[in-house]
């Protein structure tokens, strides 16, 4: 019963960035455990390993050691071709930096996934209204990402990052770059989703970010320092 | 999906309107270059391949050693036909051409026209369709004549009203016209406005059954089933087995390779004119190759802009093949565009490059082939312009350009250094070659052709002229119109016939010595201009024995090994010749050749031809006019008709010059689309490194410094260019040159030449983009972090 309700089991996870003369370490035989309908934020100083930790939950990038259970499956040593594809069905992504195509409408960059995972055309555009609708962002249907502020941009990323209902969304410090209550309104709706059952991994700089979550894990030089649970 | 892809490919396009100009000029001058070559390419290649029977038709060929090597050559005996189907039951059918031309008349119309005389064998063995009249039976009449349209429209208005009517033939013979036949089209060997039946060469008496006589073209339409080997080895000995010509032998030479294997070198078919086709189809390849790099070079090198997108479609799930699918897609979209802009400068550029290749040539519009062509020239264009774009840019890993670690790499990377050295290889390889052509064609037009052509004049003998010929040279002498008049065999530009049938006193017996044959009447020397280096003209009036005096050039007094040539005889059959002069060697065929042993035989011979030479006082046209009213007075029947002798003589530099006007052309083009690439590189470049830029100007850099930091990447890879193209067009260059034995030496200038202009323009290319770079104001570029 206990075992079901995870949905990301992180054992022993190492990582390194080698260059010619210097090989450094990301994650250092890090472990955590995220349960499904959870909301965790990852909390820690630059390069302690946040944005690496995101990657490889988020299946962008590979660990070189240690064991990564997601939904009860072992990815560790899967093909790119096959993360990908766990990807597209299962997570979202929201970017500090929006990372909207600028030569899309919010509609067609809202759109995007489905087409990669397939869905026909009508069902697209309903699925995408239905979204857009729910971010208050409908009247900007057809405006390019240029056209738009932050807090819109972002929330347009929220809604791709949603469009395919993901059962996980990564978000990487998505107020980053919004001012306070643009910012505010994005955990809002990070919260709201998570409220609808939708598990949320955070990593942020914000303590004010981070109160929004379950619990708290800190990172430093690549492993787990401490996590606070929230109340 | 793919309207996903088509949506974001056009709009960027429209956001990078000068990349999207490049890119597509680029291509469109490009693909326009490839399609107008490949044009002339499938025009070469299928030349006669039409003929329903062609798998079985052969033309047939002589063979024989002379001088110690084995010649091979196309014209047979007027006998060979006839007797291939006699005798050889591998041949189904056989027939022959003899070029002719005469004097058409209908009504008032008079006309020359130039056309065979063949048989029915001729029209049931090869493809060409009647438009009017009974294929089986079209030329099976002795009176019957077959007109081509264009030769029936100019008779008779139309083709309808030519059938069953009667044309005269010079001033004695009616022919009916029993057929018309469809214009010939512009890809096959044969050349005719009208088929003439053979009997009436029999009639005329210009048949002969002697074997020794090699004057007309024979085919032959072998068996289903008979393979060319069985053939070859039944009739190689027709000429042995039917006459006292020992030393001949005959081959059959397949239709697919008349056009583009004609070349023998001593018995064996070393290729011909493929190897220009071949060349063309490289060089049609490489232009386009050189466009595409365009497209390589400027897209990969706009990958910053285009890594967010590949990194969040990634991460929006979509897999490598669909990306390479959408900039193959995008790839694939800017040729479609240029495709078809091509074909407009195609359609547009026709009628001159027709002219340049000397074919009329056309856009079979309304052929479903050309469409499908023209479709997977499209594609093939795209897909080769997308390919290495689409892998490069497919290939980027989304954490990196998400997160802002992915830096693009400097405008000159190594794959895009490879490509740029390619496209300037080719560019300075051609300029090389260009200068080589340009320079041999100049040697060749500036060598001593040992006569003077200036107001030299021929005309053809015709009708009457033959008959009032002394009439008619006195009449031109005494009107002043000319200060010298010859009869001759042939226009002093060609050498229309030529022996190996003459002996002389120390003549080694067993060796063939072939020599260029020319007669002449008198007053040879003096009306080409010919210098006498030894004895004197041949002149009838003051020795009237000259009937049977012959001149030699320099070449033929050599290889008789004549220590004085004056007053020898010399044998041709039961002729006896005696030699009255030596004249300095002429050009009469190639200028690229040594000149060849020539008799000039005196007036016991037969003449075609009269060159006069044109009173320099007078104008010309009064000249032509005085020699008009005495052709007429003469020869009424037939139109004065005339050549200048140096407009004929610059034909033979035609193919010359029409390959250093394609090379110029297509070396020019070829610069300009390297050079587009080059600005759209260099554009980029500043662009990316504006920030360097504007950090070392405040540092203290100087604009000429920074232009020079600029520049001198693009340099190196110029420079890299010319020290790979250079051995690359040497090499290439000596092999065409040794087609000529009269050829240049190919100077180190050339190279040196070339190589300042490829970076003079490589250098104007770039420096715009560079001095524009380093003369902005730091502070902006600064500012705009």
């Amino acid at each position: 019963m206990v075992k079901e309700e995870k949905m990301i089991k992180i054992t022993d996870l190492e990582k390194f960035y080698r260059t010619e003369e210097v090989e450094t370490v990301a994650l250092n035989r890090l472990s955590l455990e995220v349960k499904k309908g959870e909301f965790v934020a990852i909390m820690g100083p630059s390069g302690c390993g946040k944005s690496t930790l995101l990657n490889i939950i988020g299946m962008l990038d590979d660990p070189d050691g240690g064991s990564y259970v997601f939904n009860g499956t072992e990815i560790a040593h899967y093909s790119e071709r096959k993360r990908a594809d766990l990807r597209k069905h299962n997570i979202g992504f929201v970017f500090q930096s929006f990372n909207l195509i600028d030569e899309l409408t919010v509609f067609e960059n809202v759109e995007l996934p489905l087409i990669y995972t397939g869905v026909a055309a009508a069902d697209r555009v309903k699925r995408v209204e239905e979204v857009l609708d729910k971010m208050q962002i409908m009247h900007r249907r057809n405006h390019y990402p240029q056209q738009l502020s932050g807090g819109q941009q972002q929330r347009v990323a929220i809604a791709r990052a949603v469009v395919n209902k993901p059962k996980l969304i990564l978000a990487d410090e998505p107020t980053g770059n919004l001012d306070s209550s643009n910012g505010n309104e994005v955990m809002e709706l990070l919260t709201d989703l998570n409220e609808q059952g939708t598990t949320i991994v955070m990593v942020t700089h914000s303590e004010h970010d981070a109160r929004y979550s379950h619990r708290i894990i800190r990172l430093l030089d690549g492993h787990t320092v401490v996590e606070n649970i929230m109340i | 999906m793919f309207k996903n892809y088509l949506k974001i490919a056009w709009r960027n396009l429209l956001k990078n309107k000068g990349f999207t100009f490049i890119n597509i000029a680029g291509l469109t001058i490009g693909m326009a270059s490839a399609a107008l070559i490949l044009l002339w390419v499938q025009n070469e290649v299928s030349y006669d391949q039409f003929h329903e029977k062609k798998d079985r038709l052969y033309t047939m060929y002589n063979k024989a050693v002379f001088d110690g090597n084995l010649w091979c050559w196309n014209t047979t005996p007027k006998i060979m036909a006839k007797t291939l189907k006699a005798d050889y039951p591998q041949v189904e059918d056989a027939t022959h051409t003899n070029e002719c031309t005469f004097l058409f008349t209908v009504g008032d119309k008079k006309m020359m026209e130039r056309g065979y005389f063949t048989d029915q064998s001729f029209i049931n063995m090869f493809s060409f369709p009647l438009v009017n009249g009974e294929r089986k039976s079209a030329l099976v009449d002795n009176s019957s004549i077959v007109l081509t349209e264009k030769l029936a429209k100019k008779l008779f208005g139309s083709n309808e009203a030519a059938m069953g009517k009667t044309v005269k033939i010079d001033s004695n013979a009616n022919f009916t016209v029993t057929a018309v036949m469809q214009d010939l089209p512009n890809n096959t060997r044969f050349r005719f406005g009208y088929l003439l039946p053979w009997t009436y060469m029999k009639k005329v008496g210009w048949d002969d059954e002697y074997w020794g006589n090699n004057s007309v073209q024979t085919y032959a339409l072998l068996k289903p089933g008979v393979s060319l080997a069985t053939a070859n080895a039944r009739i190689k000995n027709i000429t042995k087995s039917h006459s006292d010509q020992k030393d001949t032998e005959v081959f059959l030479h397949p239709a697919e390779k008349w056009r583009l294997y004609s070349k023998f070198e001593n018995g064996v078919n070393t290729g011909g004119r493929i190897s220009t086709v071949r060349l063309f189809a490289i060089i049609a390849g490489l232009i386009l190759l050189i466009a595409c790099i365009n497209f390589m070079n400027l897209s990969t090198a706009r990958s910053e802009k285009r890594a967010k997108e590949v990194g969040i479609r990634k991460v929006a799930g979509a897999p490598r093949e669909l990306l390479i699918g959408q900039f193959l897609a995008e790839s694939i979209l800017i040729a479609l565009f240029a495709g078809l802009l091509a074909l407009v400068i195609v359609q547009l550029s026709l009628s001159g490059f027709s002219q340049l290749t000397g074919k009329a040539l056309f856009l079979p519009y309304s052929s479903i082939d050309f469409w499908i062509l023209f479709i997977g020239f499209i594609l093939l264009t795209g897909i080769i312009a997308g390919s290495y774009p689409a892998f490069y840019l497919s290939s980027f890993k989304p954490i990196k350009v998400l997160k802002g670690t992915f830096k693009a790499a400097n405008a000159l990377v190594a794959p895009r250094k490879v490509l740029v050295v390619i496209q300037f290889t080719i560019a300075i390889a051609l300029i090389i070659c260009t200068i080589i052509i340009k320079s041999q064609l100049q040697h060749g037009q500036s060598r001593d052709t040992g006569y003077k052509r200036d107001n030299l004049v021929y005309s053809y003998i015709s009708g009457d002229m033959g008959k009032h010929y002394n009439a008619i040279r006195n009449d031109m002498l005494a009107s002043g119109a000319v200060s010298g008049i010859t009869k001759t065999s042939a226009p002093i530009t060609e050498g229309w016939s030529d022996s190996w049938g003459y002996s002389w006193a120390g003549k080694d017996p067993n060796e063939k010595l072939d020599f260029n044959v020319f007669n002449v009447d008198g007053d040879f020397t003096k009306t080409i201009g010919l210098k006498i280096v030894d004895g004197r003209d041949i002149d009838i009036v003051k020795y009237p024995t000259d009937s049977l005096a012959m001149l030699l050039n320099e070449a033929a007094v050599k290889i008789m090994k004549f220590k004085n040539p004056v007053g020898q005889i010399v044998n041709n059959g039961n002729t006896k010749w005696h030699i009255v002069g030596v004249v300095k060697d002429f050009i009469l065929q190639s200028p690229y050749e040594p000149v060849r042993p020539m008799i000039i035989q005196g007036p016991s011979s037969w003449f075609n031809i009269v060159h006069y030479k044109l009173n320099p006082v007078r104008s010309t046209a009064a000249n032509l006019k005085s020699i008009e009213q005495i052709f007429k007075k003469y020869n009424p029947d037939y139109p004065f008709e005339y050549t200048f002798v140096d407009e004929d003589y610059a034909k033979k530099f035609a193919e010359e010059q029409r390959i250093g006007t394609l090379a110029t052309l297509f070396a020019g083009l070829t610069v300009f689309i390297s050079c587009l690439g080059l600005f759209g590189l260099a554009t980029y470049m500043a662009q990316n490194r504006i920030k360097e830029i504007g950090v070392r100007k405040v540092l203290g850099a100087s604009v000429a410094r920074i232009t020079r930091l600029l520049s001198i990447d693009f340099l190196k890879l110029v420079i890299i260019s010319f020290i790979v193209a250079a051995p690359l067009a040497w090499w290439g260059m000596t092999e065409w040159l040794k087609g000529y034995t009269y050829r240049i030496d190919i100077s180190i200038w050339v190279f040196i030449g070339a190589g300042v202009i490829s970076i003079l323009i490589a250098l104007a290319t770039i420096s715009y983009q560079a001095i524009k770079a380093a003369i902005a104001n730091p502070v902006k570029s600064l500012r705009s972090e």
